[in-house]
């Protein structure tokens, strides 16, 4: 990955930003609520046991992958379009995981399941958080090309019907 | 669908007339659902639901699609360990998954 040093330092702060919300549990929030969804539907009782079970480690994954991000971003070497991050498959697999991670808790801050994208225009103050979700959504189709190029969208994906 | 907590909202079930303790039934199939969600890509979801499940491509991209058409998909129906499991990597992976007793 070649980074320009605006990303570099975007994705620090991001980076930071989720950490400190994961390390500071507010139940109400809704980054919070996304990254750690309902695990079984139709009995409460065993929904909130299920999560318990997967709690830690599913919190303790996220903090590595944050972690172990930021040491790939410091292990980096400057060339002119920037900073560029060597990863082997496994380390380029996390980066995809944690860049995740950082989209899902964009889009629950902003709510995005309520926005309508078509009403969007760069006036409205979500805007600049929707085209940042997008670039990072840009990052992971570049990592998921070379991780398992089967899986990136052919142009026969979507129909009319999607278009509704 | 919205990413809030209790996903599909649906009320405690409690099988009628039922004796037996499903939990010492262990082999009692679960379905495991994966919900859209408006983050996700697409490509990501065929990517998490091959590497979690192991489906050929198009199986996966086939399940991604009623995914992203129909709001879920079933994706696999297992015993409970086994369907516990497989949401816990789901929800390591970001995708929203749930299970539910099989019907």
């Amino acid at each position: 990955m070649v980074l320009t040093p605006g990303e570099a330092d975007l994705l620090r702060d991001l980076v930071e930003q989720i950490r400190l919300l994961l390390e500071h549990p507010d139940p109400d929030d809704p980054v919070r609520q996304r990254l750690f969804p309902a695990a079984v539907t139709g009995d409460d009782a065993e929904d909130a046991e299920l999560r318990g079970l997967v709690y830690d480690d599913l919190l303790t994954g996220r903090l590595v992958g944050l972690e172990e991000l930021v040491g790939y971003l410091d292990g980096g070497r400057r060339v002119r379009a920037g900073l560029q991050v060597d990863l082997q498959a496994e380390q380029a697999a996390l980066v995809l995981g944690v860049l995740n991670d950082v989209r899902l808790a964009l889009g629950a801050r902003i709510r995005i399941e309520d926005l309508d994208r078509d009403q969007l225009d760069d006036n409205h103050p979500t805007f600049p958080t929707v085209v940042l979700i997008d670039h990072l959504g840009w990052w992971q189709e570049q990592l998921l090309r070379i991780l398992d190029p089967q899986s990136v969208a052919h142009y026969d994906d979507l129909d009319e019907s999607d278009f509704e | 669908m919205t990413a809030v907590l209790a996903g599909p909202g649906i009320a405690p079930v409690t099988t009628p007339g039922t004796i037996t303790d499903d939990r010492v039934d262990l082999d009692r199939p679960w379905d495991v659902i994966v919900w859209d969600d408006p983050v996700n890509l697409m490509s990501y979801v065929v990517f998490v639901l091959r590497r979690v499940f192991s489906y050929p491509e198009p199986v996966a991209r086939k399940l991604m699609l009623e995914v992203h058409r129909k709001g879920k998909a079933l994706v696999a129906t297992e015993p409970r360990e086994q369907a516990e499991w497989y949401v816990q990597q789901l929800h390591g992976y970001g995708l929203h998954a749930t299970i539910q007793r099989a019907s």
